[in-house]
């Protein structure tokens, strides 16, 4: 079981968290001039990272707030964790973010 | 004293056992009788039991080979009717009033056992047999024949009329392992203010201090642990909890524990801990040695020995030999000296034996064969012999035996470390596993990493709960407690 750092509440167990997916995947821009391909990408491919994930969770048992999660999908580290709003601007994404 | 009956193997006096509080037991219907504070174990070694399980696939007699949770050979049948448990360990099993323990896996019973037939025609008998033999002229034709031979215990039919609890904790230092390691790390950290589970698989803390004769502090162990235990039940942040079994650690160092009730209410508990640190001092399990013959009733590791022995002042045997690899074989056939308990002769793999240990056993009034090893035993329901060989094949002698205590040296207790993913690297020196790169927030001190002597162990406890006080923000203050332990 992970223990989870949400940014509200402090750290709680896992059991009270939903898990959102990776983070950071960008809508096209044009979404009428968007191919299939485009749109699949966007939609359903993800990176199956080993090492430093970002990724969202909600903390559905607690604050109900949604949340980034820096965590070693090796280990289970998490480096850290942050309110989405804040995230939403400074955010890179992940390092391998899909073509 | 009335009510005890004779218990043969029982010595008049010692042992952290209560003499005025006997406790009516049966074995396979046989009425027997030992005092609180036994295991079922020890009882059975007092009361003369040797043989009391059967081997899984050749139906050999098996005795008691150890004192503690790492038991192989003594598996049996606790309690009847619903809450019956099939293959308890008997050195964990403590004794109860009308405990009833049963032999498995044996037909008619334990001393007679039909199965043995097997061990008669074993060369009949090859790994995988059964796949090859027992399809014609259906696996149905056999079935019945092969399930009842084979398998251990019986399971139980009806649904668990027990209930068991549930709790979740926190705390700042989870100790695992209440030997004197833990107890002084404890200490420590209870001390500076830190919230601390302390956490026993015994029924007692103290770890070897039961049963090694030692001393800590210049006081004997019985009272440094008395002593100790007060002061941390009088902390308020220090939890101790004896008959737990720390079972795993989990991701971020969740801990789950299961705790052995004492009262009817509930049976189990698991608790799940969620401690900021984790000190592992689970000590170390002493290894047996491997010669043809080792499984006789009778054999039985050297450590265990002196647990029966200065624990629960039972002998398991009237004449001894021992055959080791290390020193700490040599405080057995002492210990069993001193008990006028005769020791037929040490059995040392080493070419060099240490002069005083020679000295302190020709004193003892036995002797040593240097570079020799056990190369047979013998003996129907239990060890009557022992064939002592040198190393390079010659025949030394042949001593007559009923115990043969065994030590292969100590392994650290590393499973919890293995949980959290640590990694292990092999001692030269001490012939052994120990800890390598330890996982964070996770620190082991004592046998459990490989550090010999007791004075050694407690200071390397405190100054790992210094380090966990430290890493948590807290100063601990605790230089008196170091340098307190001298060996025997």
């Amino acid at each position: 079981m992970l223990r989870i750092p949400c940014p509200y509440c402090g750290v709680r167990d896992q059991s009270e968290f939903q898990f959102g997916g990776e983070a950071a995947l960008v809508r096209p821009a044009a979404p009428e001039a968007a191919s299939d391909s485009e749109w699949a990408d966007y939609l359903f491919y993800r990176n199956n990272v080993k090492g430093v994930h970002l990724e969202r969770w909600l903390h559905s048992f607690g604050c109900r707030q949604w949340f980034l999660v820096e965590r070693d999908t090796v280990s289970h580290e998490i480096r850290s964790s942050r309110p989405l709003a804040e995230a939403v601007d400074s955010d890179a994404g992940n390092s391998g973010e899909p073509e | 004293m009335k009510a005890g009956g004779p218990q043969p193997c029982r010595l008049p006096h010692g042992g952290a056992i209560d003499r005025s509080r006997p406790l009516q037991f049966t074995f396979d219907g046989r009425q027997l009788v030992g005092y609180a504070g036994d295991t079922l174990a020890s009882a059975l070694l007092a009361n003369g039991v040797r043989v009391v399980a059967r081997s899984f696939k050749y139906h050999r007699p098996r005795g008691i080979y150890t004192a503690g949770e790492e038991e192989p050979c003594a598996l049996v049948e606790i309690g009847e009717g619903e809450t019956r448990a099939p293959t308890c360990r008997a050195p964990a099993v403590p004794l109860t009033e009308g405990l009833v323990a049963r032999s498995q896996h044996c037909w008619p019973s334990v001393g007679f056992d039909v199965g043995r037939i097997i061990d008669f025609t074993h060369p009949l008998w090859p790994a995988g047999f059964y796949n090859k033999t027992f399809k014609w002229p259906s696996w149905r034709t056999w079935e019945r024949s092969v399930r009842r031979m084979a398998g251990l215990g019986r399971p139980l039919t009806g649904p668990d009329p027990d209930r068991y609890e549930q709790v979740n904790a926190h705390c700042d230092l989870l100790i695992c392992g209440g030997g004197p390691a833990g107890l002084c790390a404890a200490l420590v950290a209870g001390r500076a203010g830190l919230r601390v589970m302390l956490v026993d698989q015994d029924d007692n803390f103290g770890g070897t201090l039961n049963w090694e004769r030692v001393e800590v502090d210049g006081r004997a162990p019985a009272a440094w642990v008395g002593e100790t235990l007060s002061e941390l039940a009088a902390l308020p942040r220090v939890v101790l909890l004896p008959r737990t079994v720390a079972a795993g650690i989990y991701d971020h160092n969740v801990v789950t524990l299961a705790e052995r009730s004492q009262v009817k209410d509930w049976r189990e508990c698991l608790w799940t801990v969620r401690p900021r640190h984790i000190l592992l001092t689970a000590g170390a399990i002493e290894q047996g040695l491997i010669f043809p013959g080792n499984d006789r009733p009778g054999i039985m590791l050297a450590g265990s020995v002196r647990h029966y022995l200065n624990r629960f002042a039972v002998v398991p045997g009237r004449r001894a030999v021992i055959a080791t690899n290390n020193d700490s074989g040599y405080q057995t056939a002492f210990d069993l000296a001193d008990r006028g308990i005769e020791v037929a002769a040490v059995v040392d793999l080493r070419e060099r034996v240490d002069p005083t240990l020679e000295q302190r056993l020709s004193d003892a009034g036995t002797g040593v064969y240097s570079a020799a090893r056990i190369a047979s035993t013998g003996g129907s329901k239990g060890i009557s012999r022992a064939t002592v060989q040198h190393r390079n094949g010659r025949r030394l002698a042949r001593l007559d035996c009923d115990l043969l205590a065994v030590s292969g040296g100590w392994a650290p207790r590393v499973h919890l470390l293995a949980h959290a993913g640590g990694g292990l690297r092999f001692d030269d020196a001490t012939q052994s596993f120990l800890p390598d790169r330890l996982p964070p927030g996770i620190s082991v001190a004592g046998s459990a990493n490989g550090t010999a002597g007791l004075g050694a162990a407690l200071q390397e406890a405190a100054g790992a709960a210094r380090g966990a006080c430290a890493a948590l923000g807290v100063d601990a203050e605790i230089e008196e407690l170091a340098g307190l332990a001298t060996d025997e």
